[in-house]
């Protein structure tokens, strides 16, 4: 292992140890902001990916974010034209910003958020998607203009923003997120073989439950998702990702 | 409904059939969808040189079809991270009796939103807490890092994240526990015990021929 990469997991594993002594939010901000300037970021932030129903600002975990620019992308409602966050909700790797695909011609809203990002130093990016438990997605995503992006710096990178993360998130505390608390597994597993065209007594063999129980959590997950039926439940918590097939 | 079987050298003969069809699985999700070419085989099954007599495998079971599986495998026998990932491991690689290897782990695919996950993952907790095992070792594709720690696992890297098979991995070391155990039992709301012993399962943990320490 060359000298460079050992600093670099050096710099990692101390990040990973000092964020677990942390006690708040801005702790973890403050521990951000030393060590990853030490790469060349200047801001970053920690997301949900919001649904169609939530807002960005209710979704965001943590931020070191320009004032300015937090303000323009919620009023613009940014985060629904982001390249970044397109990306971040197709791919488990972690990319570039400049590897995060729109068409300037047909998609002029996402040419603007990366045209105006650039005003506030946010010139380039890197961005780890995170894919939890239960469908809940999130990102972590640093900017700045002169980074040390590398094959050796971004393994460091990958494993720092996991730890940052997993931190903010204990001390959060937005569990696998209120999205999926919204149904409970066996509602979801019920829409899921609805989807898959079962009958409720089909489902009922299947998980080992009766008809009944299985009318029942359907009914159950109709209220919670305001679907006046089984086909519109199933159709809400697929957009909504609480089930896929 | 789906249980989590406890299969051994010792009662191994009771599950032929269930761990030909782990075998096949297993060439299926790591060699057909998640392209571990590495491991490809003509006829189909996946087994490689530690399916012996050591390993220990957890497997779900749902009215005799298996929806997915793991391994675990001691530590002070050379296992994978010792012979095939020592390169990952830049902090020492852990051997003691009461440390497991963990791999081969996967739910099949229309089980994946289901509960199937965290069953699993609580079996292997519980599992090792009741054979003493403390800790557990694994190489893994770095998405499953933040799906164990939502899980309520607290993880520990042996090194930094590389790249295998154009897939950034990363070897880590999971507690066992038993806050781990209730976290990922109160998240799939599980109730109780779940893993099922059938005939002698041994005790794996003094099975290891102390020679080899």
């Amino acid at each position: 292992m060359s000298q460079s990469s050992f600093d670099h997991a050096i710099e990692a594993f101390g990040f990973i140890e000092r964020l677990e002594n942390i006690p708040n939010i801005q702790g973890v901000i403050d521990e951000m902001s030393k060590s990853l300037s030490i790469f060349g970021f200047e801001n970053f932030i920690i997301t949900g990916l919001p649904n169609l129903k939530e807002r960005f600002d209710q979704v965001v975990l943590l931020k070191k974010w320009p004032i300015g620019w937090f303000e323009i992308y919620t009023k613009k409602d940014y985060v629904r034209s982001d390249p970044v966050i397109r990306l971040c909700r197709n791919t488990v790797q972690p990319f570039e910003w400049s590897e995060a695909p729109y068409d300037r011609e047909g998609d002029p809203r996402a040419a603007e958020v990366m045209d105006r990002a650039t005003d506030f130093r946010m010139k380039n990016g890197f961005c780890l998607p995170i894919h939890g438990i239960n469908g809940y997605e999130a990102c972590l995503s640093m900017s700045g203009i002169n980074l040390d992006l590398s094959s050796r710096t971004k393994p460091a990178l990958h494993l720092m923003a996991m730890y940052a993360f997993e931190r903010t998130r204990q001390l959060l505390d937005p569990l696998p997120c209120r999205r999926t608390d919204l149904l409970t597994p066996r509602e979801r597993e019920a829409l899921m073989w609805a989807a898959a065209g079962k009958s409720a007594a089909d489902t009922g063999d299947i998980l080992g439950i009766t008809e009944r129980t299985v009318t029942a959590h359907i009914a159950s997950a109709c209220q919670k998702l305001n679907a006046t039926n089984k086909t519109q439940a199933v159709a809400r918590a697929m957009q909504y990702k609480l089930i896929q097939i | 409904m789906t249980c989590v079987h406890v299969i051994t050298h010792g009662n191994r003969a009771l599950y032929e059939e269930s761990i030909q069809q782990f075998f096949r699985l297993r060439h299926q999700v790591f060699v057909e969808e998640r392209g571990w070419s590495g491991l490809r085989r003509f006829d189909g099954f996946e087994i490689d040189a530690y399916d012996n007599e050591y390993a220990i495998y957890l497997l779900a079971i749902d009215d005799g079809r298996v929806v997915g599986g793991q391994r675990l495998y001691p530590t002070l026998l050379p296992h994978m991270i010792s012979e095939v990932f020592p390169k990952m491991v830049q902090r020492g690689v852990p051997q003691a009796a009461d440390i497991f290897e963990w791999t081969r782990y996967f739910v099949v695919k229309e089980r994946r939103t289901g509960r199937t996950d965290c069953r699993l993952l609580a079996a292997m907790q519980e599992f090792c807490l009741e054979e003493g095992i403390s800790e557990v070792t694994a190489v893994v594709e770095m998405w499953w890092l933040p799906r164990w720690q939502q899980a309520g696992f607290k993880v520990r890297p042996l090194g930094l994240p590389q790249t295998i098979d154009e897939q950034p991995c990363i070897a880590a070391a999971v507690e066992i526990s038993e806050a781990s155990l209730d976290h990922v039992r109160r998240l799939a709301g599980l109730r109780g015990a779940s893993l099922i012993r059938h005939g002698r399962t041994s005790r794996p943990i003094h099975r290891v021929p102390h020679a080899v320490a």
